[in-house]
C-alpha cells in the first residue's frame, strides 16, 4: 500500500507532453486541497479510491506505516471517523475551528503506469493553519501521490504528506496536511 | 526567590492554588525539589539493546543520557561534559564506541567515566584527571524494575519500593500479558504540546469524570468509536439508566506519593480477529488456561508513576510528561509491544495510537484543549484562586490487595489529593 515512488527514475517525457500531464495533475490537486481548506472533508475523502490511504509520518524518512507510529495513517474507515467527529457539535478542540490554506508547487512526474492508469507524482507545499487566539503556523513538505485515472479526472490511491518538522512537538492538529 | 510563601497554605485537602499552575517561581522550585527527590522515569533497556547505545531523555528540565556500557549494564548519566559542562550527547538516540564532547574532544565510556582528555601535557602536574570526577556523573539513584529504568537526581530521599507501593503489581501485570513474559518499546514515537503546566496533564491521567463531556465528539451512540477491527465493544459511556457514568463501576486506585490507577473501562480485550486467537492460545501455551483468563482480565485502564510516568493497558504505551516552562508542557507517546504477541497485534495498536494520541489524534485533542483552555482560565488572579479537587472526598477505602493502596468509584477525584500530598511532600521536604 505504501507505494514507494520516490526512488523512481522519471518517465521521459517531451516536454509538451509533460507540461499538459502536469497541468492535469495540478489542476486535481488544487481542487483537492480547496476542498479540505472549504471544510468539504466527506468530498475530500471520496476522493480516494475505497482502499485509498492518507498517510502523514512521524519521521521524515519513514518507511514503515504499519509497526511505527504516524501523525496521521488513515484508511477510510478512518477518515470517516475523524470527519464525523469534526462535524460533532461538540468537538471542544475546534470551537473555534482552524482555518487552512494549502499551497502547492514543484509537481514532479515520477512514475506512468500506463496499463493500470497509475501515476506516481510528488509536489511540495506550504499549509498555514490558524485558530483563533493562537499564533498562526507554517506546516511545509512534501506530497508524494500515486493517483488512478477515473473517467475525466483522478481518484488518490495513496498519498503521504511528509512535514519538514513532523518530528517535532506540536500543539494539535485538526486538518490533514 | 521571593518564595515566602508557605506552599502548605497552598495545598488543602480539597483543594489546591491555582499558582501551583501558573506561577513561574513554584515551577523553579518543582525542577529543584520535585523532580529531583521524586522517582521518574528515563527509558526502557530495551531502547539501548546493545553495547554503545545511547537514548537522550530529560527529567524535569535536566539533560540525561541512557547508556549500555561495554559490562551489558545500563547506565543514566548526566548529559554534560566534565570539563566545561557542554551537552555531550546532542542525537536523541544511537551507538557509540565513546562519547565524545564536540567542544574540546573529551572522551568518555558509556559508564560515565573519562576515557581521555585532549593534550594533556597542558594541564599542570597537580592536576588529577580522576575519571570519575572528570566524568560524565552518573545520576544519583537508579533502579531497574521490568526493565523499565527509574531514577531520583537526589541522593537522599525515599526508596524506590516504599515510594511506589502496590503500584508496581501494575507493571507485573503489563509483562503478563507478554506471552515471553517481556515488554519491550519500539515502534517510534509521537509527541505533542501544548500550552500549559504539566501537572494538567498528570492531573488527567486516569480521571474518568471528563470522558463522558470532554470526549463527546469521539462518542458514537452510547459508546465511544471502536477502537480496533474485530473489537466486539467500544467504551461505553452511560450506563442503562442513562445516568451514571459506567466508569464509576471499574473503579479508581490510589496510592500514597500520588501512583494510581483507574480501573479497567473494558476488561476483555477480546476480538475476534485471528490474531487473538493465536495470542490467546500462546498465553495458554505457556500459562494454562486458568492463568491466561486471569491474564486477560483487564485490571487497569491508565496507571499513573507520579510525577513523569503513565503507563495505558488499552491501546498500550509509556506516556511521559516532559515540562518545558511552568506554561509549556512536552509529551512523549511510546508504543509498548508485547514480546511473544502476534505481529498483528502490534499493527492493531499502532494504528489505534496514531489515531488517540499524535498530535493529530482524534481523542486526545480534546484533553489538551481542556489543559490550554486550564491555563487560560486560571490566569483569573482577582477572584476565586481555589482549583477543587474535593470529589469522592471520603468515599475511599484501602485495599488489602495492594500495599498501601486506597480504593473509591471511578470518577473520584482522590488520586489528585494524593498527589497534591505528594507534591506537598516533595516540595516542603527538610524546609
Amino acid at each position: 500500500m505504501d507505494a514507494k515512488i520516490s526512488n523512481v527514475t522519471p518517465p521521459d517525457l517531451a516536454p509538451l507532453d509533460e507540461l499538459l500531464r502536469v497541468r492535469e495533475l495540478e489542476r486535481f490537486v488544487t481542487r483537492e486541497l480547496e476542498l479540505l481548506d472549504g471544510r468539504q472533508f466527506e468530498a475530500w475523502s471520496d476522493l480516494f479510491t475505497d482502499d485509498g490511504v492518507y498517510w502523514a509520518p512521524s519521521r521524515v524518512d519513514q518507511e514503515d506505516s504499519q509497526t511505527e507510529l504516524s501523525l496521521i495513517y488513515d484508511d477510510r474507515e478512518l477518515r470517516e471517523m475523524r470527519f464525523l467527529r469534526l462535524r460533532h457539535p461538540r468537538v471542544h478542540a475546534q470551537i473555534p475551528h482552524h482555518r487552512t490554506t494549502h499551497l502547492v508547487g514543484n509537481f514532479v512526474i515520477d512514475e506512468i503506469d500506463e496499463e493500470s492508469g497509475q501515476i506516481g507524482f510528488h509536489c511540495h507545499f506550504i499549509m498555514h493553519d490558524y485558530r483563533p487566539d493562537w499564533d498562526q503556523r507554517t506546516f511545509s513538505g512534501r506530497y508524494d501521490y500515486r493517483v488512478v485515472r477515473d473517467s475525466s479526472s483522478f481518484k488518490i490511491k495513496f498519498k503521504k504528506a511528509t512535514v519538514i518538522n513532523c518530528d517535532a512537538m506540536h500543539f494539535p492538529i485538526s486538518i490533514p496536511f | 526567590m521571593t518564595i515566602a510563601v508557605d506552599l502548605r497554605n497552598f495545598v488543602q485537602p480539597d483543594r489546591v492554588h491555582r499558582d501551583l499552575y501558573e506561577d513561574p517561581q513554584i515551577f523553579e522550585m518543582e525542577m529543584e525539589r520535585l523532580f529531583r527527590r521524586a522517582w521518574t522515569y528515563a527509558g526502557h533497556v530495551s531502547q539501548v539493546p546493545k553495547i554503545g547505545d545511547f537514548l537522550c531523555t530529560t527529567i524535569g528540565t535536566q539533560p540525561l543520557v541512557m547508556t549500555r556500557h561495554t559490562d551489558g549494564k545500563v547506565y543514566v548519566l548526566h548529559n554534560r561534559c566534565g570539563h566545561r559542562g557542554v551537552k555531550v550527547i546532542n542525537t536523541e538516540q544511537g551507538n557509540a564506541k565513546l562519547l565524545r564532547c564536540m567542544f574540546h574532544g573529551w572522551t568518555f565510556r558509556a559508564n560515565g567515566e573519562l576515557a581521555g582528555l585532549t593534550q594533556p601535557e597542558g594541564y599542570p602536574p597537580d592536576f588529577n584527571p580522576d575519571p570519575v570526577a572528570c566524568g560524565m556523573p552518573k545520576v544519583a539513584r537508579m533502579e531497574i524494575y521490568h526493565g523499565f529504568v527509574f531514577v531520583s537526581l537526589s541522593a537522599d530521599g525515599p526508596d524506590f519500593k516504599d515510594y511506589f507501593g502496590g503500584v508496581l503489581s501494575s507493571l507485573d501485570d503489563l509483562i503478563a500479558y507478554a506471552p515471553e513474559g517481556e515488554v519491550e518499546i519500539t515502534g517510534g514515537l509521537l509527541r505533542y504540546g501544548y500550552p500549559g503546566n504539566w501537572k494538567f496533564q498528570a492531573d488527567n491521567s486516569c480521571d474518568m469524570y471528563h470522558v463522558v463531556y470532554s470526549h463527546e465528539s469521539s462518542r458514537k451512540g452510547n459508546t465511544q468509536y471502536i477502537r480496533r477491527p474485530g473489537d466486539t465493544g467500544g467504551i461505553p459511556f452511560f450506563d442503562k439508566s442513562n445516568k451514571v457514568v459506567t466508569f464509576d463501576a471499574s473503579g479508581l486506585w490510589a496510592f500514597e506519593n500520588g501512583h494510581g490507577w483507574e480501573g479497567a473501562v473494558v476488561q476483555s480485550h477480546e476480538n475476534t480477529s485471528k490474531w487473538y486467537q493465536e495470542y490467546e492460545a500462546r498465553l495458554e501455551k505457556q500459562h494454562g488456561k486458568e492463568r491466561t483468563r486471569q491474564i486477560l482480565t483487564r485490571k487497569r485502564h491508565n496507571t499513573i508513576f507520579y510525577p513523569n510516568l503513565v503507563i495505558q493497558d488499552l491501546n498500550m504505551h509509556v506516556r511521559l510528561i516532559r515540562p518545558h516552562r511552568v506554561d509549556l508542557t512536552e509529551i512523549l507517546i511510546y508504543p509498548i509491544k508485547l514480546k511473544g504477541a502476534p505481529e498483528e497485534m502490534f499493527i492493531e495498536s499502532i494504528r489505534m495510537l496514531n489515531t488517540t494520541n499524535s498530535a493529530a489524534s482524534m481523542t486526545q485533542a480534546d484533553d489538551v484543549e481542556a489543559f490550554i483552555r486550564g491555563h487560560a482560565g486560571l490566569r483569573t488572579k482577582d477572584a476565586n484562586p481555589w482549583v477543587l479537587i474535593a470529589r469522592g472526598d471520603g468515599t475511599e477505602t484501602p485495599d488489602p490487595a495492594y500495599e498501601r493502596g486506597y480504593r473509591t468509584f471511578g470518577s473520584s477525584e482522590l488520586l489528585l489529593r494524593k498527589q497534591y500530598q505528594s507534591w506537598l511532600n516533595l516540595m516542603t521536604h527538610g524546609a
